[in-house]
Formats: C-alpha cells, sequence, structure tokens
C-alpha cells in the first residue's frame, strides 16, 4: 500500500515535472507571433533567419508562419486568429490584404498587444511601427539605374507581380515616378505574372514580339526575373534587351554574375527580421520606437554583387 | 351525376418512333373516381403527365370548369388544382413529413424570414385529422413505410386545394391492409367533393374503389364503362383487344438435362431467405410475385454477391463462390437487369461499344482493341437479334427499348454465357417488341441456354415459363410446373405472407 | 428561353461537331490576333505558343482520361511539382544518373495518381476530395522536401536541353514541343485503340453497367488515375527543364487551367464525353488567347476574364448543341 503511494506519488511529480517545464519556459518569455505573406519563398525563410537572430539575442520565443501561397487572404485572416488564441504579447505581420485584418488587430490592440507590421505591412491605423523596405524608394532606385543603363534614351517594358499587394504596386509606382523625370525613356507596356516563372517567361516572349523596339524589361520580384531571364533566353533576346531585376536567388546571381541580366534590386530580408524583433522588444519594454523603419534597399550588379555590404544581403 | 370537372379531349402526344396517345379523350366529374386501365405502354401514364404538366400535349383540349386551360408545365397545372401523385414519390427523405408537405411554402413568422414549423406541424396534424388519420408531423421520412409515404404525397396535394388528384399505381407496392387504409382515404377524398383519377392494372381493386372505368390501349380510347355494369372479363378483353386465350408454353421435356445452376439456402438480408432452386440447360424457370418480393435481390446476390451472406451456388455442377460480377461472370452467368438504362448500358457509347463490353479479353491483344474483330461480331449480332439500328456506330441512347435489350443480350450472348437471368425483359417495350423477345427467349432455351426470367406481368410468366416460382417477402412461396401454372395459383402463392402462411388463408 | 434554344440550334446545327466548333474558335482567334497584329503567325511566336502549350497542354492530357471516367484531379498541378522537386532530390542529393532521376520523377506523379485512385475507389473518397488531399499533401511535401528552396540543375546542363534543346536541328522548334507531340498521339493511341480509353469512357457513362459486366472498376480507375500523375510527372519534367530548377512553391492554379483545357475539348465533367484531340485544341485556345492578348497588350486582370467567358461560351454551345 505504501509503496503504492510512493509509486503514484513520484509518477505524478515526474508527469508534473515533464509537462511543467516547458510551460514555465514559455511563460518566462515574451511571445511574439510573426505572419508573413508567403511562407515558401527563400525570402520569407531569411526574413525568418533575421527574426530568429533577434529572438536568441533578445530573449523573445517568436512563431513565424505564412500560407504557401501570397494570395491566400483567408488562410492568412485564420493564422492571425489562431496565434492571438496563443495569447502573444506581440505581433508582427505582412497583411496580403491590410483590410481583412484590420478588424482583427484593433482588438488586439485595444487588449495590450504590440502589432507591428513588417514587409507589406498593416494599416497605419492598426501599427505600432512598420519595418519596411520603402517599396516607392526602392522602385525608384531601380528607375534611376535603367536611366543611366539606357543613358536617357529608349523604351521600357515592366513585368509586375501583383495588382493587390502594396509592396508590389509601389515598386511600380516607383518606378514609373522616376522614369517620368527621363523625357526620352517611354514605358511601352505592363504585364502581370503572379511572380509564377512560366507565366512570367511568356509575358516577356510576347512582350519582345509586341514591341519588337524594346529596350529594357524591368521585374518586380524573383519570379518575373527569373521567369523572364528565361523567357528572353528562349527566344534568343538576353543579350538584345537589358533585363533588371529585384531580390535574388541563384539562378539570378547567375544570370547577374555573366551580365545577361543588368543588375537588380535587393532589399534587406535579414535585417527586416531582425528589425522587425527589435522593434517589437522595443515596443514591449515600453521605449519608443520611429513609425517606420526602412530597411534599407541597395541596387547590385556584377561589378559589386561580391562586395562586402551586398553580398550577405544576397541568397541563393 | 353532374357534368365533368375536367374534360380532356382529342388529346395527341407523340415521342420519336410512338404515338403515345392518339386522339383520346377522357373526364372527371367532382366527388368521383375514374379509374384508367390498360396494359403496360397504353398510354395511361402519358395521358395523365400531359394533364399534370409534365409532358404538353401536341394537339387537343383540356376544359377545366367549362373554360378551356392552356397546361405546359407542372406550376400551371398546381395552380390549376391538378396533382399528381407519381409512381416514384417525390419527396426529400432528409425532411420531416411536415416539412416535406409545406416545402417550398413555408411557414414564416412574423419577421418572414425566420421559419415556423410549429405551425406547419399543427397544420399538418389537421390536415390528417380530415382524413381521420394520426401523423408524426416530424418523423423523417425516409423512416416511413411506403404507404405512409404516399399518405404524405396526398396530403401535400390536399394542401395546394388540389380539386384533381391523379393517382399513379398508388396500391403497387403496398400490403393488403395499406390498400385498405388508403382506399377509406380515397372515399373521404371522394365524399369531400374532389375528382380523383386512378390509374392501375389490379383490376380486382377496381371494383371496390372505382365508380367508373376507362380502358386505353395502344394510346387509343377504347371504352368508358360504369363499375358497376363492368365484368373483369369483359374490361381484360377491351384492354388486350382479343379475347383472352393464355398461350402457354409447352412443358419442358425433362430428359434429364444438366443442371445450369443451382442455388442452395441463399440467404441476402430481408429481401432474400434461403432461396433454393435450381434450373436446367434448355428451360425457361419464370419467377413471378409481386413488386417487392426479393425476385431482384435473389438474382443481385447471384450476380454480383450483393448483400450475400449465406448458401452455395452450383454452375454446371461445380460450387463457386461469387464476390462480384466477375466471379458470376467468369462462371458463365449473365444479368440483364430490369433497369437497363442505368444499370445495362453505357447509353452514350456506341452499339460496337457496348456488346463486346463483357468480353473485352477476346477483343483485344495486350491492351490494345481488336476494331475489325470487335466490328464483326457487333454486326453478326446485329443480324442475329435483329437489333435494328442505322449502324453499329449508332450510340445505344438512340435505340428504342426494344433494341437496347437486344443491345444488352448481345452483349451477353458475345460473352457465351450458360445461365441468363432476365429482369422484366420487356418492361417498357411496346407490344411488338416484346413478342421478338419472347421468340428469343425460346430460342436461346432451344440452344440450350438456361434462362430465369423474372417478370411481374402474369400474362408475360404464363407464356414463356416452363416452370414458374413465386416469391413473396423474400422467399419462395410455390413452385408450379405445366399445367399447374395458371394466373389465380400464382397470385395465391404472391400473397402468400409468412405471418399468414400459419392458418388463416382465405 | 425559346430564343436562346434557336440561337443555340442555329448556331451548332445538326452536322456540327464539338470538334468543328472548337477548331473553328481556334481559327477564329488565331485570324482575329494575327489581323490585330501579323507578328503574332511568325515562326518565332508560333513556337511560342507551342512552348507555352507545352505545360498545360500536358496536364491536361493526364486531367482528361479522370475527366472521362466522371472524376476529377484537381491535385495536377502540385504533383507536377512534387515529381519535378522529387527528381531534383534524386539528382543532386541522392546521386541518381540523369535518366534514372527522370524517370523516377515521372514515376513518383504515377504513384501519387494511383494513390489518389486508391482513395477514390478503396476509401470511397469523391474524387474531388480525395485529389484535394493529394494536392494539399504532395503541395507541402515539395515545401519540405525542397527545405522550400529552389533545387537547381545547374551542374546538369544535359537537364535544360531536355526542353529547351532542339535535337531536330530546327532553331525555336523546341524538344518540349516534340515532347508535347509525341505524348499526345500515345494519349491518342490510349484514347482511341486501347481498353484504357473504352474503359475509362464506359465507366463514366455508366460506372454500374460497367461493374455489371465484368470489368474491374476499381483496378481500372486506380490506373486511370495513375496515367494522370504519369502526364503530370512529365509535364513537371517540361516546366523544371525549361527553369533550371523545381520550384518547389510553382503550380499552383494549374490544375485549374488544364481541367478548362479538358472542358473547352469537349469534356464532359459528369463523365463518358471526350477526346484526347479536343483536349489538346482546348490547351491551344487557351494559351493562343492569352499569348494573343499579350501582345495586344491587353491589361493581365482582362486577360483571365477573356479565357474565363471563352470557357463558359464553349460549355454553352455544347450543352445547345445536346439539347436539340
Amino acid at each position: 500500500m505504501k509503496r503504492n503511494v510512493l509509486v503514484f506519488v513520484l509518477v505524478v511529480a515526474l508527469l508534473t515535472g515533464l509537462v511543467a517545464v516547458p510551460v514555465m519556459a514559455n511563460d518566462e518569455k515574451p511571445y511574439i507571433a510573426m505572419i508573413a505573406l508567403g511562407y515558401g519563398h527563400q525570402f520569407w525563410q531569411a526574413v525568418r533567419m533575421g527574426a530568429e537572430q533577434a529572438a536568441e539575442e533578445f530573449g523573445v520565443r517568436i512563431t513565424f508562419e505564412g500560407p504557401e501561397d501570397e494570395t491566400m487572404v483567408d488562410r492568412q485572416v485564420d493564422m492571425l486568429k489562431t496565434a492571438l488564441a496563443n495569447k502573444p504579447q506581440a505581433i508582427a505581420m505582412a497583411a496580403i490584404d491590410t483590410e481583412s485584418v484590420a478588424g482583427i488587430l484593433q482588438e488586439a490592440k485595444a487588449e495590450g498587444i504590440v502589432v507591428v507590421g513588417f514587409d507589406a505591412g498593416v494599416g497605419d491605423a492598426e501599427s505600432d511601427a512598420k519595418v519596411s523596405t520603402d517599396s516607392v524608394e526602392a522602385g525608384r532606385l531601380a528607375a534611376e539605374n535603367a536611366a543611366r543603363l539606357l543613358n536617357n534614351e529608349g523604351k521600357i517594358g515592366i513585368i509586375g507581380h501583383s495588382q493587390t499587394t502594396i509592396d508590389a504596386v509601389q515598386r511600380v509606382i516607383g518606378f514609373q515616378e522616376k522614369i517620368a523625370e527621363f523625357p526620352g525613356i517611354q514605358i511601352v507596356d505592363i504585364q502581370y505574372g503572379e511572380g509564377d516563372h512560366l507565366r512570367s517567361a511568356e509575358i516577356a516572349k510576347t512582350m519582345t514580339l509586341a514591341h519588337a523596339d524594346i529596350d529594357l524589361i524591368y521585374t518586380s520580384n524573383e519570379g518575373s526575373c527569373v521567369g523572364a531571364y528565361i523567357g528572353l533566353r528562349e527566344v534568343g533576346k538576353i543579350r538584345d534587351i537589358m533585363l533588371v531585376g529585384f531580390d535574388s536567388s541563384a539562378a539570378m546571381k547567375d544570370g547577374i554574375r555573366t551580365g545577361e541580366i543588368v543588375g537588380a534590386i535587393t532589399q534587406d530580408p535579414v535585417g527586416m527580421g531582425y528589425k522587425t524583433v527589435e522593434a517589437a522588444v522595443k515596443l514591449l519594454n515600453g521605449e519608443q520606437v520611429d513609425s517606420f523603419i526602412d530597411t534599407g534597399c541597395y541596387w547590385y550588379d556584377a561589378s559589386n554583387m561580391d562586395a562586402d555590404h551586398i553580398a550577405p544581403l544576397l541568397y541563393d | 351525376m353532374g357534368n365533368e370537372l375536367i374534360q380532356m379531349k382529342d388529346i395527341c402526344k407523340s415521342f420519336p418512333g410512338v404515338r403515345a396517345v392518339d386522339n383520346v379523350s377522357y373526364g372527371v366529374r367532382a366527388g368521383e373516381v375514374h379509374a384508367l386501365v390498360g396494359e403496360n405502354g397504353a398510354g395511361k401514364s402519358t395521358l395523365m403527365k400531359i394533364l399534370s404538366g409534365v409532358y404538353t400535349k401536341d394537339s387537343g383540349s383540356i376544359i377545366l370548369n367549362n373554360e378551356e386551360v392552356n397546361i405546359t408545365n407542372v406550376r400551371d397545372a398546381q395552380a390549376l388544382g391538378i396533382v399528381m401523385i407519381h409512381q416514384e414519390l417525390n419527396l426529400m427523405n432528409h425532411l420531416t413529413v411536415a416539412e416535406n408537405i409545406f416545402f417550398g411554402r413555408e411557414a414564416k413568422k412574423k419577421s418572414r424570414i425566420i421559419l415556423d414549423s410549429k405551425r406547419q406541424e399543427e397544420e399538418t396534424v389537421q390536415m390528417y385529422a380530415r382524413l381521420n388519420l394520426d401523423v408524426d408531423p416530424r418523423a423523417k421520412v425516409g423512416r416511413l413505410t411506403v404507404a405512409q409515404r404516399q399518405l404524405v404525397e396526398i396530403v401535400k396535394a390536399l394542401t395546394y386545394d388540389s380539386k384533381i388528384l391523379i393517382m399513379d399505381e398508388p396500391t403497387a407496392s403496398l400490403t393488403s391492409g395499406e390498400v385498405e387504409d388508403l382506399f377509406r382515404v380515397v372515399r373521404a377524398l371522394k365524399e369531400d367533393g374532389r375528382a380523383i383519377v386512378y390509374i392501375s392494372h389490379k383490376l380486382e381493386e377496381l371494383k371496390l374503389i372505382s365508380d367508373r372505368i376507362t380502358v386505353m390501349r395502344d394510346g387509343q380510347f377504347v371504352a368508358t364503362l360504369n363499375t358497376e355494369e363492368a365484368s373483369l372479363d369483359a374490361i381484360i378483353q377491351m384492354m388486350v383487344g382479343r379475347e383472352v386465350f393464355e398461350t402457354k408454353q409447352s412443358p419442358f421435356e425433362d430428359t434429364g438435362a444438366e443442371l445450369a445452376l443451382k442455388v442452395e439456402n441463399l440467404n441476402a438480408g430481408r429481401m432474400v431467405q434461403d432461396v433454393s432452386f435450381h434450373v436446367r440447360r434448355g428451360e425457361i424457370l419464370g419467377f413471378a410475385g409481386l413488386v417487392g418480393a426479393g425476385r431482384t435481390e435473389t438474382a443481385r446476390a447471384i450476380f454480383a454477391g450483393d448483400g450475400y451472406t449465406s448458401g452455395d451456388i452450383y454452375v454446371g455442377g461445380k460450387k463457386v463462390t461469387i464476390k462480384g460480377p466477375r466471379d458470376a461472370i467468369r462462371a458463365g452467368i449473365a444479368y440483364l437487369p430490369e433497369d437497363r438504362r442505368e444499370l445495362g448500358l453505357a447509353l452514350g457509347m456506341t452499339v460496337d461499344e457496348n456488346i463486346p463490353m463483357a468480353s473485352m479479353s477476346k477483343f483485344s491483344s495486350f491492351g490494345f482493341i481488336q476494331f475489325a474483330k470487335s466490328a464483326a461480331n457487333s454486326e453478326k449480332q446485329r443480324g442475329v437479334l435483329d437489333i435494328r439500328t442505322p449502324s453499329i456506330r449508332q450510340k445505344v441512347k438512340f435505340l428504342s427499348g426494344g433494341n437496347q435489350q437486344k443491345v444488352v443480350l448481345a452483349k451477353w450472348l458475345t460473352r457465351n454465357c450458360d445461365v441468363i437471368i432476365f429482369d422484366e425483359p420487356t418492361k417498357g417495350i411496346d407490344i411488338g417488341a416484346k413478342n421478338e423477345i419472347y421468340k428469343l427467349l425460346n430460342e436461346l432455351a432451344e440452344q440450350g441456354k438456361a434462362i430465369i426470367m423474372i417478370s411481374s406481368e402474369l400474362p408475360e410468366i404464363l407464356r414463356v415459363s416452363h416452370r414458374v416460382l413465386v416469391m413473396c417477402e423474400g422467399r419462395i412461396t410455390g413452385e408450379l410446373v405445366g399445367d399447374e401454372i395458371d394466373q389465380n395459383r400464382i397470385m395465391n402463392f404472391a400473397v402468400k405472407r409468412n405471418h399468414a402462411a400459419g392458418g388463416q388463408v382465405g | 428561353m425559346t430564343q436562346t434554344k434557336t440561337l443555340g440550334k442555329r448556331l451548332t446545327g445538326t452536322e456540327f461537331s464539338h470538334k468543328l466548333i472548337i477548331i473553328a474558335v481556334l481559327v477564329l482567334l488565331v485570324v482575329f490576333f494575327y489581323i490585330m497584329n501579323p507578328n503574332y503567325l511568325s515562326y518565332g511566336n508560333i513556337m511560342t505558343i507551342l512552348l507555352a502549350t507545352c505545360v498545360n497542354g500536358m496536364l491536361a492530357l493526364g486531367v482528361s482520361f479522370v475527366i472521362f471516367t466522371g472524376g476529377i484531379d484537381i491535385s495536377v498541378g502540385a504533383v507536377m511539382t512534387f515529381s519535378s522537386v522529387m527528381s531534383g532530390v534524386a539528382l543532386t542529393r541522392w546521386g541518381f544518373p540523369l535518366p534514372a532521376a527522370i524517370l523516377f520523377g515521372i514515376l513518383v506523379g504515377g504513384f501519387c495518381g494511383a494513390v489518389s485512385g486508391i482513395g477514390v475507389t478503396k476509401m470511397f473518397l469523391p474524387p474531388f476530395i480525395a485529389t484535394m488531399a493529394m494536392q494539399m499533401i504532395t503541395k507541402g511535401l515539395s515545401l519540405v522536401v525542397s527545405n522550400m528552396r529552389p533545387i537547381y540543375f545547374t551542374s546538369e546542363p544535359v537537364y535544360q536541353r531536355i526542353a529547351t534543346g532542339s535535337f531536330l536541328g530546327i532553331s525555336g522548334f523546341h524538344n518540349a514541343i516534340v515532347i508535347l507531340i509525341a505524348v499526345t498521339i500515345i494519349a491518342y493511341i490510349l484514347f482511341s485503340k486501347t481498353l484504357i480509353g473504352r474503359y475509362s469512357l464506359a465507366i463514366g457513362s455508366n460506372e454500374e453497367a460497367a461493374r455489371l459486366s465484368g470489368v474491374n472498376v476499381d483496378r481500372w480507375k486506380i490506373g486511370i488515375y495513375a496515367l494522370g500523375g504519369l502526364f503530370a510527372g512529365v509535364g513537371g519534367l517540361i516546366m523544371s527543364s525549361r527553369l533550371g530548377s523545381a520550384q518547389p512553391q510553382l503550380g499552383v492554379g494549374y490544375e485549374l487551367e488544364a481541367i478548362a483545357a479538358a472542358v473547352i475539348g469537349g469534356s464532359s465533367l459528369s463523365g463518358g464525353e471526350g477526346s484526347i484531340p479536343g483536349t489538346i485544341i482546348g490547351a491551344l485556345i487557351i494559351s493562343s488567347l492569352t499569348n494573343g492578348l499579350r501582345i495586344m497588350s491587353v491589361p493581365t486582370e482582362l486577360q483571365s476574364a477573356f479565357v474565363g467567358i471563352v470557357l463558359a461560351f464553349a460549355v454553352y454551345f455544347d450543352q445547345m448543341r445536346k439539347k436539340r
């Protein structure tokens, strides 16, 4: 009898110990839930890397998720709701559709949860801070370099990746704004390929046919750029038409190294992830942060891609 | 009796290849049950489908209350107070009695959004009470018996304030007790001043329930009689159009022909209980009984293993295990289902694609179809069975019922099966083609095939079978050979219910 | 109502078969775009259109057989991606020789299809559900297996030449087009000369009748879904060869375009109807239309609307033809 009691007590102690340790560990650290636009793409994995790095440094716990596809608004809303059910101290989010999450985030804020937007961000009213590449600025930077390469004269086609995501739209708007300052340069066509490599390839091919005198194609993300790269190669015009890209990947780096892609804009996704967590931690500690934290963007081409300040921002 | 409430005058309706209704006039008075009789395919149902708006007439007129009316769809008919209670009941099994009755006109609360189930249920109970019946308005229709479902249909019709009710074979699948109940309801409706069209070919019933009887034959009007004055023999004669002489099959010469199929103590659910029988090569075995007696289920248990729980099947003296159609076919059993359009044919495919369907291994090598060989066989079958089609490349859906049946038969002849089970082989086939099918059955038997024919048409059973088995409620209740085979004996066995079998058979 | 009926009757007529209608649609589209921009019919652009048809055409051929049976396969896009990822993994991580890796990828596609088929037949899942499950499973597995990164075939220049080289030695006439033609012929033979085609139509036309005729419906169905998977595998090969990489997040929405091609080509989603030439013409209509609209610089959002309209009308005319 006594032995039974002893065994029982031991088992209970062991079980509570097993359960309690992780629970306590969780409870000690502030919890920041991060929800990205997508998940599979390398860009998000780089953001995640930066965020995890910061989480370790600042001693917070983070979760990082995002829908498989950057159009799944519903899925993202569900992810947000689920994350809130886990009682985070802070939410960091890149919303596919800012409207559809505005209400939920306002409620969260009312409950004292810190809301930080990153990348595409969330609505201004909901966010305590936004950590992002200034996409308009990035578009302008691409346009400046394009104008330089064209010697202020020529025709440009644009292959965008989305007509609904804010930063995708801004990358194109910034580009158009800047190009408008060069009277010798004309934008002759804008098409959207959903960032799908194959679709973007077909678009690039038809563009060269519809506008035989096109000089340069600007693409607004990695999928569009690699797609256009493949398409132009298939019609044998990769050396005749300058291709300007956005972001990076192994394929893009190869293209840039050989000069087939004349250059591209890179953001700093690792820095973005890091600064997002940093901003959230500061806000949780009651410190002031800027309402917009620019994580910067850079032009890179064959000449500078191995430089110390660029190479770490490029990923495979 | 007064004037007729509704009159149909000189109605004609044709379908491709058939004059279904040819210049027929018919009418019903208020407070009258007017029966409409005729053989299958005589045009009764078509005529009533015209009245209820399912079909539109080609010519003729319909007069209601001395005014000509135009009925182009079911809604028109309903608005005029004409409702048909179909053989296949149109109820939703997952909804309750009250929900079914008020379907499409749900009672709503003041808000006009929220449904008022309580009011619906109360009204349902009241409607039933008017017919002196009890009801649980919340019972799911799927759980009700066929008879109860029929009542739901009738009550539903009453809620439309229908003046004219058309009942199509209402007693087809009812027990005798249920038939009594139904008749009580019909009489109540009559007293209420409603006009009732009663389609049936159970002539004995008509004597009990109808006031007048109209006979149709081959789409044409034959006669209208007052029930009191009509004799059953006279009616039958009018239906058939000739002296009723029952051609009988010559008795089977049992010269000890090989047992083609033997079934012992077959059990498959409630509908097949301890069924044992055999059939010899060259013999035509008729399976008689009422609809729902378990004959089709027996055939499906033998052919497809459906519901099989126990029992032994021997083909050509060898015991076989049948789990699915493939086993049966391999053993040499063929099955021509009652519902050939749903179960027997790929309607969208051609004659030449349907005929070899059960024997593709004969017509292919390494998966490649041997078109020439298949076409040669199809042409041969087309000749042998006299399948009337412009080409073997015609899609089966464009053939007539009789020719479709022949295509199914050709499929099994191609497979060269020894035992052929026909389930209602002439259902939906016109009279001329029926005779051809009977001739084919005889020929097949002469060739040494064992034929099992399930049929609900007694004349057909009498005419074709060497021997008759009668089923009732899943059991074989009688066996008749040669001269013993007659209509009365068969009917006796067909209604020999299990509980009654003990003593008090009348 | 009567008016639309007569309109349909007049347009379709007795003699018109569905194939003639869609060939006419294709010709009309081509003529229209040629008038708008003569470059549309340049050799280069014809090749562009054909190349653009390759992936969708391949998926559409595979899904056609499933649609003939009255089923549907919405996993072909994801399975295509998964098989290209698996062949990439086999090549770069497991050190398979190139031909083995390619074959492996295609077989993975066939395997996925077979699993869907087993779900449909043995687990009684509705085809939509079974293949939706397969879509989600392969989508997830593609990301997991690849660590969410593209798998590059840059070390295997031969791999890229599978699709974009030209063993015929005609510039612009890429191997992918040759493969599409070859696979179309194979599909046509399977459809019209073998038991697969006969039984897939029979099952779609009347599954119970096929079963009662002794056809092993389950086995054939599994085989037909597997066949669809194999075609998706070949599609994956062509796509990853063109891209020089297997992109694990690709393939979204490809299944719907493939189904659209089959439907425009005269396949009925309730089964028992359709043809391989129809499907391939359907795929050509979609790619010629998209190509032409792009050349006219029609905004992207309207392009998809136009494809939708063509789809709706293709089916409308077919319904009218059948109603007669």
